[in-house]
């Protein structure tokens, strides 16, 4: 193997690369200006990023208020706040409801409150990566008050229709986290169609940004107590936290240059347009999945997903040794293991994991096809 | 996890050796050829005939007990036939060791 070969990076689900050099671009500037500082005597010149991202977010997403958009580290920092908040606004132990296609992010913060004591947890069986209403619908309780379910599996790459379950929650009086972690910058979202209780993204997947940045939308900030109290650089006299959005859920100094890329991210997406996006991701899903539906040595979990993400294991091979090859010998990266969703991977493959391949707008055909057949190639070599 | 780049290139003779003491797998018909060593409680390696660069993973529930596993195999290696019951002794100890720390039966070294 030519150590010089170009890598062919497939694990965009995880974190996207390559970046845009827009967004490589926006970070330089950002560091080579001072930080700007809301309220406070600052240099010309500098930008308000946390302000201009809050609104080219709202615009992207179709939300009615870019106050109500807070930054967090990652999505699973934006579930921990959310989840741990609305729960400190219960005065008594609550239902929940997830589902089994949910990651970590969702699954261990659930469980800690129910060890706790502070909730008890009710996990729907996703079917055919799916997880319709009415199986929702069976699950509540009179005391059901929070619902967290993904918008996308990160395993499977089915889409779940969050719409009528948002609706659903809105009437009824319960709290609807959805997480958009592998959807945000993959498809069209519209928050203004769902009337979801909170929305999760995260900057460094399809949204293009840095490790290190992400965050919520959120509808009404008076279901969810704030969990995290410090600086603002507002109201300073006063020992209270501010409930002002968005100083209510954010404190400290913000990672600009993370929030300075998700900007960035999201203009050039906007560059290329979103449905262009979405149907070049079909198109490079389709090609990949077209190539390995038929070969008798690779089991495809999921072979109709939504979203760019395709899980297959290769018979006789564990899929730790497979990704193994597949980068060390052919310079192909992919993911293997469980991908945090123990839940999903008990079902498909009895907890062993698989295989997670996962594209980007920017890989080509010509990297899917490279990689398509060094899959069967390796493949090929352990069932000969 | 660890990675080791070793004196020499991996040979099928070393392979030879290995499978004495757990399973060697070989995939020689890739674009290079692999294989993997696995010894459950003790450690897995992972690497490519012909190249000097293996992964070694350490079983996790005896990680201290196995720690210098390994490099007990690259130095007793070298010593042909009696090297190799020098390490099973050794091995031996260590099984016994894990045996007492998991509370069961961990069956004979192959």
């Amino acid at each position: 193997m030519d150590p010089d070969a170009p890598l062919i990076y497939l694990n965009n689900a995880a974190t996207t690369w390559p970046k845009p050099p827009g967004v490589i671009g926006e970070v330089e500037r950002c560091l080579h200006q001072p930080v700007y500082e809301a309220g406070r005597t600052t240099a010309d010149g500098s930008t308000d990023y946390p302000s201009v991202t809050r609104d080219a977010l709202a615009s992207f997403f179709d939300a009615e208020r870019p106050e109500h958009f807070i930054f967090t580290q990652n999505a699973t920092d934006a579930l921990n706040l959310l989840i741990h908040g609305f729960a400190g606004m219960q005065k008594v132990p609550f239902h929940a409801i997830t589902t089994d296609l949910e990651h970590n992010s969702v699954l261990r913060p659930l469980r800690t409150l129910e060890a706790g004591g502070r909730l008890n947890l009710s996990i729907i069986a996703s079917d055919d990566g799916r997880v319709p209403l009415q199986a929702i619908r069976k699950a509540i309780r009179p005391e059901t008050r929070l619902i967290v379910m993904t918008h996308g599996s990160n395993v499977l790459g089915s889409l779940l229709n969050v719409q009528p379950v948002a609706e659903y929650c809105d009437a009824n009086g319960i709290f609807l986290i959805i997480d958009g972690a592998q959807t945000a910058g993959q498809i069209p979202i519209r928050l203004s169609d769902i009337p979801a209780g909170a929305f999760i993204f995260t900057g460094h997947k399809a949204l293009f940004g840095i490790p290190g940045i992400g965050g919520f939308y959120i509808r009404d900030p008076g279901s969810v107590a704030s969990i995290r109290q410090g600086g603002t650089g507002t109201d300073s006299a006063s020992l209270t936290h501010p409930h002002e959005m968005p100083q209510k859920f954010e404190a400290g100094t913000p990672n600009i240059p993370g929030i300075a890329s998700l900007r960035a991210g999201i203009r050039f997406i906007g560059e290329v347009g979103q449905d262009a996006v979405t149907a070049r991701l079909r198109s490079l899903t389709s090609l990949f999945i077209g190539k390995l539906r038929d070969d008798p040595g690779i089991c495809l979990y999921y072979p109709v997903p939504d979203l760019p993400v395709v899980s297959f294991n290769i018979r006789n091979l564990a899929n730790g040794e497979a990704g193994f090859i597949l980068a060390k010998a052919y310079h192909i990266i992919t993911r293997t293991g469980l991908h945090c969703a123990p839940l999903i991977h008990e079902r498909i493959d009895g907890g062993n994991g698989c295989i997670r391949v996962s594209f980007s707008c920017l890989n080509t055909r010509e990297e899917i096809e490279t990689a398509a057949s060094a899959i069967r190639e390796v493949a090929a070599g352990a069932n000969r | 996890m660890k990675e080791y780049v070793l004196d020499a290139q991996v040979t099928g003779q070393f392979l030879d050796f290995l499978e004495r003491f757990g399973t060697v797998k070989r995939i020689e018909q890739l674009k290079r050829p692999y294989f993997s060593f696995e010894k459950e409680h003790f450690i897995s390696v992972r690497g490519f005939i012909g190249d000097p660069t293996v992964e070694v993973r350490y079983a996790k529930e005896s990680r201290d007990i196995v720690a210098d596993y390994f490099h007990l195999m690259l130095y007793y290696e070298r010593e042909g036939e009696p090297g190799i019951e020098k390490l099973k002794g050794i091995e031996g100890t260590m099984r016994e060791k894990i045996r007492v720390r998991l509370g069961q039966d961990l069956g004979q070294t192959p």
